[in-house]
């Protein structure tokens, strides 16, 4: 009922859907770039690490890699949601999470560095040091049962398994929206909506255990179901914002200018908003229940991130990650403004990594003799930055590359139409 | 301005259309002809219409906000104010101003406020409730809400002109155009609604009346009680009679195997001189028949009982004693306890056992000396059988509550604190028989020694003393 | 009944690209408008009178047993040391849970855009304030002494001299219910007075035509006053959606932030809103799938409308199911033994046939929907419905009950047995619920006719859109 003609759908080998050539040109820095900076940053960190804080080395890698994992997850999620809803409105902007959920199989490989760590006793993973027990004087007979779950080949076996499955979806689905391009069938899109239910449980699934795994066993003694939910909302927001901000330097740089419109910006930011309230939800919930409850065996992990720097850390994740977005975001004329969402959302992606950080470095410090946990000084401080920006760095790199190789849009989607003319009500 | 025909006001104009896009197109159509003062009726949201009829967004949200924000601190400020000033209390450990705990309050009235200002300012906005509208005199208009579109020109618009008007809308395809005139239809209300309002306002008030006659008038008849047994609970007093339990008192002793509050100050360890914690894992019939004896002795039958126990503990059954005693005095063991020990033992001990604890009272000499033939001799505190590493505190205290060989109980004449203060005292008799110097305090060493050097030489002249009385004698005998 | 549909095209299946439409048939605006407006217009039929009698007879039943209840005393319930909790408040869960799908629909699935909603939205909001009603009933005599229940406002009290405790959940849960009571309100009410009007000009008798003129405020359709509506409703659904997972989320908290074992578990305020969702669209299927034929809307509300709410109980079933999965493991991880117990005895001890129940029909009867037959067949549908109702309650009967029936002392634990009062008085609660919603469907549009046919319009409006699109497409 607009009053404005319906545009009509450019062919599939329009310029407007090609990676521009300005940022083609940046793969070859962004790759190296991005793995010099995070070998120095690597080097830095296990500088760094000294008694009171071992495991700072390992564990600002493991910061970098969890930063990017989530996000890579979020958009992965992001995929198989919108086949699961039949989304029509997503569709301008599928290809950008696609291309960022095929990010799993490098991922993959830069996991290799704390695959091989749980075989380092202690390099990472406190549970992987034989003297954790006696030192902690836990209870044998619990420390036993706990082993079941927290040894090395266990791990490495679930890490396989939590690979496989994403590596699976994400090539899946990735081939299945890259062939549709050339061929333009609608039953692909078909095949990929039956997949999309048990897909999404398995990602479900595989990521509440690989949160575990990877953040809430950095802490073998503290347990919260909730964790799983609460790296996820962390995730698929972080998503959503890098979906934003590649969406926008793409049509900076030139391409899909007239197929994303303000109305799709506006509907991320709407997604945004409401994953800034989720996320609070779920922390909240969480801080709440174990603050309330005040039991010794759960509060041990608020508590360490109330010493030192980290109390201010958590008192700024309440107005950096919610208040200050939350107000930033509320309204609909900074949601249709696609500079002020890009805006918000590199801010989001700063502040995830901070949420990352705070989940993972206090762990970094001495548990058994409750030592204060600390960022390793100005040089701990560049060395996690230094990662986490060489893996980002890397990772887009690695983005720019495939989708150089591809069209940025899924250009014969057959709802991409409608996700053109797509309004906001 | 607007045109007036006999005896009704015309306020506009308004014309049908029976699809969205036919009235779209018309409202462009009038809208691009300058007018400005115009509406739309139509039976459901039409997307696009705001903008063919240039209507301007609302200021809706803003009020939202600051009802939310108003919420939001109200719900802050009467949480803290309840709970942290006006009336503190702490909870479950948690501080007078728990901020997490005050959330989710604060988040509901932050909504519900919100909620008021998005429904009630769409309300007053719109202008609603309104329930006369000029449009409604229109017969056809009844299907604004069902399946018609119509568009209206205010009359008061500048442009307008009732024939151009009617012109421009019969341009746009509509095929029913009417004038809108004022509603002349009788204002007042029927009587049978006045009616029915009248006796609902009536019924109404009949409680209010109730309560109110109840509150000012007098009565001789006593109040009448919905929850008789609430406000006159069925309890008894003491010493009453009641048909509830066998034996008809209403007073009831205490529920086997519990102690009333503040009625047992001692514990059964100190009642004993037995470790009873210990005991239990050795011989819980016997902890049973201690707890019944000292804990519940509360009448006749129980105290008999407790005789019998008394008894049964004076006399040990077997020869190994494997009872686990108290090895050290509950008491503090201080000066005062000594004293007040000295004081009892005095009293009540040494006729038998003697100032010094030999065994060598008033009452054992003058059973000796008269070769009393049942007599057996009190113990001498003295033996090494008696020192507390093979007798401990607790067998000790138990011995002179309870009697050994023919030593009755003396737990009856003394008080229970006053035993473990003879336990002490004992133990204190006897290590002054075997203390050296080098158990005296440095501090003290000067003090202890100038008393021995006075006693040495007191004994020393009452030695000398006793020579010259001897000396004497043997002169005077010689 | 056969999947054939009036113009004999297949709604549930849509091809990528194209829309399938949520409204059958060559229907009209004012087709739409008959078929609702009949509902209530037409003399009531036999099936309506009958079960109006049956269920108002057990509103009485309830009436009766509330004074019952009131003049002997909490002791006619089943309630006895430790489970005090016991029948109310997992009554009173149940329907706080059932209570959440009207709102979901209304607000949520509106800002998700999910467009089939309109046929069902207006049921499912009747619903949640008839829920919430029968929810608000069993805490409000569970207080014990029923007429001093006003304690718990924060009011300027001259015989008290305090104020209520604000660090306590429960407290938090009347604030939470009762505002999400009041909103729901606003939302369903606001959501009618567009369709109030046109009940007002249809109607032929000027008492009725008086009556629902004054419910409807004076509604015309102005163009102003849609535009103004419409922001209200799209802010009223923005507030509504975290309203309604805030009030399931305190309710768990009213567990969850107790050291009970098997109830201080983070994962509780999510579990227990997907749970909420969860029952409230299994009851919403359970009431629609009927009303639909017996009231004969099946061109409203169609096999598509009945698939896509299958489709939400086999996603929140089975996030349900994902919950009881992460608590076995983190109760086993946590290596706390009070913890460990709590959920071995829920599996195993004497309350296994509660907790198998739950199980069997919670996580593994809505399974069946993975397959598209048992989607689109409406007696399946019935059949899975009322078994996650039945599996909700019994979730609900598995937390409250196994948890405190075995406290931290053998000394304290005891078996919990319903007295024939906490059965009548859960029977009691339906009668309620089905007297309020019988009454609604007499008397109010129990389909949102405006929105119906704003989708009506939209669809025909992409159906022109789209004929475009081919003509461009075939053009390259």
């Amino acid at each position: 009922m607009s009053e404005h003609a319906a545009p009509a759908v450019k062919p599939a080998d329009d310029p407007a859907f090609q990676l521009p050539a300005s940022l083609r040109g940046l793969q070859m820095p962004l790759l190296g770039g991005g793995l010099i900076a995070l070998l120095v940053g690597m080097g830095m960190a296990f500088a760094v690490s000294d008694a009171d804080m071992p495991r700072f080395g390992m564990s600002a890698y493991l910061v970098a890699f969890l930063y990017v994992l989530t996000i890579v997850l979020g958009c992965l999620f992001f995929v198989l949601i919108q086949h699961l809803v039949r989304a029509g409105w997503s569709v301008v902007v599928r290809r950008v999470a696609e291309c960022m959920m095929i990010m799993i199989v490098p991922m993959a490989f830069l996991f290799l560095p704390i695959l091989f760590s749980v075989f380092s006793e202690g390099a990472l993973f406190v549970w992987t040091d034989p003297e954790f027990a006696s030192k902690l004087h836990l209870n044998e007979q619990m420390w036993e049962n706990k082993k079941l779950f927290l040894n090395a080949p266990f791990f490495v076996i679930r890490a396989l398994i939590y690979f496989g499955i994403w590596g699976a979806l994400a090539v899946y689905y990735w081939r299945g929206s890259v062939n549709q391009d050339e061929t333009g069938e609608r039953a692909a899109t078909d095949r990929m909506q039956y997949w999309s239910g048990p897909a999404v449980m398995a990602f479900s699934l595989s990521l509440t255990f690989a949160a575990f795994d990877w953040g809430m066993s950095l802490a073998p003694m503290w347990f919260s179901t909730m964790f799983g939910v609460y790296i996820f909302a962390g995730g698929i927001l972080a998503a959503h914002c890098v979906i934003t901000l590649l969406t926008y330097l793409l049509q900076r740089a030139g391409a899909l200018k007239e197929e994303v419109t303000p109305e799709h910006y506006h509907d991320l930011g709407k997604y945004i908003f409401g994953f800034i309230v989720f996320w609070t939800y779920i922390s909240f919930s969480q801080y709440m229940l174990i603050w309330y409850g005040n039991i010794p065996e759960e509060t041990e992990w608020f508590y360490s991130r109330q010493d030192g720097g980290f109390g201010y850390i958590s008192i700024g994740l309440i107005f950096f990650h919610w208040l200050i977005p939350f107000f930033g975001t509320m309204s609909r004329h900074v949601r249709r403004r696609p500079g002020m969402m890009a805006f918000w959302a590199a801010y989001i992606l700063v502040v995830h990594f901070i949420d990352i950080y705070w989940i993972v470095m206090p762990e970094a410090r001495v548990i058994e003799t409750h030592t204060v946990p600390g960022f390793g000084g100005p040089l701990g401080i560049l060395a996690s930055l230094l990662c986490v920006v060489g893996m980002s760095t890397l990772v887009i790199g690695l983005v720019l590359r495939v989708a150089g190789g591809n069209r940025v849009v899924p250009v014969r989607d057959p709802r991409l139409r409608e996700s053109i003319i797509f309004e906001n009500i | 301005m607007s045109e007036t025909k006999i005896e009704t006001t015309v306020h506009g104009m308004m014309a049908e259309f029976t699809t969205v896009d036919s009235l779209l197109s018309a409202c462009r159509r009038i809208r691009d002809a300058g007018y400005t003062k115009t509406d739309a009726y139509t039976p459901f949201p039409v997307h696009g219409i705001d903008k063919a009829l240039g209507i301007k967004p609302t200021a809706l949200p803003w009020i939202c906000l600051i009802a939310g924000a108003t919420g939001t601190c109200i719900a802050l400020v009467m949480q803290i104010w309840m709970n942290s000033i006006d009336y503190k209390y702490i909870i479950s450990g948690k501080p007078y101003i728990s901020l997490p705990a005050f959330i989710p309050v604060a988040f509901e009235l932050t909504i519900l406020l919100a909620s008021f200002g998005a429904f009630f300012g769409m309300w007053a906005l719109n202008g609603l409730p309104k329930f006369s509208n000029p449009m409604f005199t229109d017969p056809r208009f009844d299907r604004a809400t069902d399946d018609r579109f119509f568009l209206y020109v205010d009359a008061s618009d500048e442009r307008y002109d009732p024939s151009g008007v009617r012109n421009l809308l019969a341009d746009t395809g509509s095929d029913y155009i009417n004038e809108v005139v004022e509603d002349d239809s009788p204002k007042e209300v029927p009587k049978p609604v006045f009616l029915i309002w009248g006796l609902a306002v009536a019924a109404s008030l009949v409680p209010l009346i109730c309560i109110l006659t109840m509150r000012v008038t007098n009565s001789s008849k006593p109040r009448f009680h919905v929850f008789f047994d609430m406000d006159f609970s069925p309890s008894k007093d003491a010493q009453q009679v009641t048909s509830l339990f066998a034996d008809n008192r209403a007073m009831r002793s205490d529920v086997p195997g519990t102690v009333a509050r503040g009625q047992m100050e001692e514990s059964l360890d100190m009642l004993t001189g037995i470790d009873v914690e210990a005991l239990t894992m050795s011989d819980p019939p016997r902890v049973q028949r201690l707890v019944r004896a000292y804990m519940l002795a509360d009448d006749e039958a129980k105290a008999e009982e407790k005789e019998a126990v008394e008894a049964a503990e004076a006399a040990p059954a077997s020869v190994m004693d494997t009872t686990p005693w108290v090895e050290k005095n509950p008491l503090t063991v201080d000066a005062e306890l000594l004293a007040q020990g000295r004081q009892q033992f005095e009293i009540y001990c040494s006729v038998c056992h003697g100032m010094d604890g030999y065994g060598n009272g008033l009452v054992a000499r003058r059973a000796q000396s008269i070769n009393a033939p049942t007599w057996v001799p009190p113990a001498s505190m003295h033996q090494e059988t008696l020192y507390a590493d093979k007798y401990p505190d607790g067998k000790l205290f138990s011995t002179i509550s309870n009697g050994i060989r023919k030593m009755p109980g003396y737990a009856g004449q003394i008080k229970l604190k006053d035993r473990w203060a003879i336990v002490a005292y004992v133990r204190a008799l006897q290590k002054s028989q075997n203390a050296s110097m080098d158990l005296v305090p440095e501090s003290e060493k000067a003090a202890v020694e100038a008393a021995v050097a006075d006693v040495k030489a007191e004994l020393k002249r009452q030695a000398e003393e006793a020579e010259k009385a001897a000396a004497a004698r043997k002169q005077t005998q010689s | 009944m056969s999947l054939a549909i009036p113009n004999g095209l297949d709604n549930t299946v849509e091809r990528p690209g194209e829309r399938a439409p949520l409204v059958l048939g060559e229907t009209t605006y004012h087709d739409i408008t008959e078929a609702v407006c009949k509902v209530a217009e037409r003399p009531p039929s036999k099936g309506w009178i009958g079960g109006f009698l049956v269920a108002f007879a057990l509103l009485q039943m309830l009436g009766l047993l509330i004074v019952y209840l009131i003049y002997t005393g909490v002791g006619v319930w089943g309630n006895r040391a430790p489970i005090f909790w016991g029948w109310p408040i997992v009554n009173f869960v149940f329907w706080v849970g059932i209570g959440h799908a009207g709102t979901l629909i209304s607000a949520i699935l509106f800002l998700f855009r999910q467009e089939w909603r309109t046929s069902i939205n207006r049921a499912a909001e009747a619903m949640t304030i008839f829920a919430v009603a029968c929810a608000g009933t069993f805490p409000g005599i569970h207080v014990g002494r029923a007429w001093l229940a006003f304690w718990l406002a924060p009011y300027p009290s001259l015989n008290l001299w305090m104020w209520p405790q604000f660090r306590s959940p429960l407290l938090w849960d009347v604030f939470a219910v009762s505002t999400y009571g009041t909103v729901s309100l606003l939302f369903w009410y606001m959501g009618m007075v567009p369709d109030l009007a046109t009940f007002r000009d249809r109607s032929k008798n000027k008492y009725r035509r008086m009556a629902y003129g004054i419910l409807c405020l004076g509604w015309s359709g102005s163009s102003r006053h849609w535009m103004r509506y419409e922001k209200a409703y799209a802010i009223l659904a923005a507030l509504a959606a975290p309203l309604v997972l805030s009030v399931h989320t305190i309710v768990s908290f009213d567990f969850a932030v107790s050291q009970v074992p098997g109830w201080h578990t983070t994962i509780f305020p999510p579990y227990f809103v997907a749970g909420a969702i969860f029952s409230g669209f299994a009851m919403v299927l359970t009431l629609m799938v009927p009303a639909r034929k017996m009231l004969n809307l099946e061109k409203l509300i169609t096999i598509r409308h009945l698939e896509n709410m299958c489709k939400i109980i086999l996603a929140t079933g089975s996030i349900v199911g994902l919950a009881y999965g992460t608590e076995f493991f983190i109760a086993w991880y946590g290596q706390v033994p009070a913890e460990q117990f709590a959920f071995l005895n829920r599996a195993f001890g004497p309350y296994a046939w509660a907790y198998w129940t739950m199980v069997s029909c919670n996580v593994i009867s809505p399974q069946i929907f993975w397959f598209k037959k048992a989607r689109t067949t409406p007696w399946i549908i019935v059949v899975v419905s009322i078994f996650v109702n039945i599996g909700m309650w019994f979730e609900r009967f598995v937390i409250v009950i196994s948890s405190l029936s075995r406290d931290y002392l053998p000394s304290a634990w005891a078996y919990f047995t319903p007295t024939w009062v906490d059965w009548g008085m859960l029977i009691g609660s339906f009668g309620l619920f089905f007297t309020l919603f019988l009454l609604f469907c007499r008397t109010l549009p129990v389909i949102n006719m405006a929105e119906v046919k704003a989708t009506l319009a939209k669809q025909e409006h992409m159906a022109h859109l789209h004929g475009h699109g081919e003509e461009a497409a075939e053009g390259h």
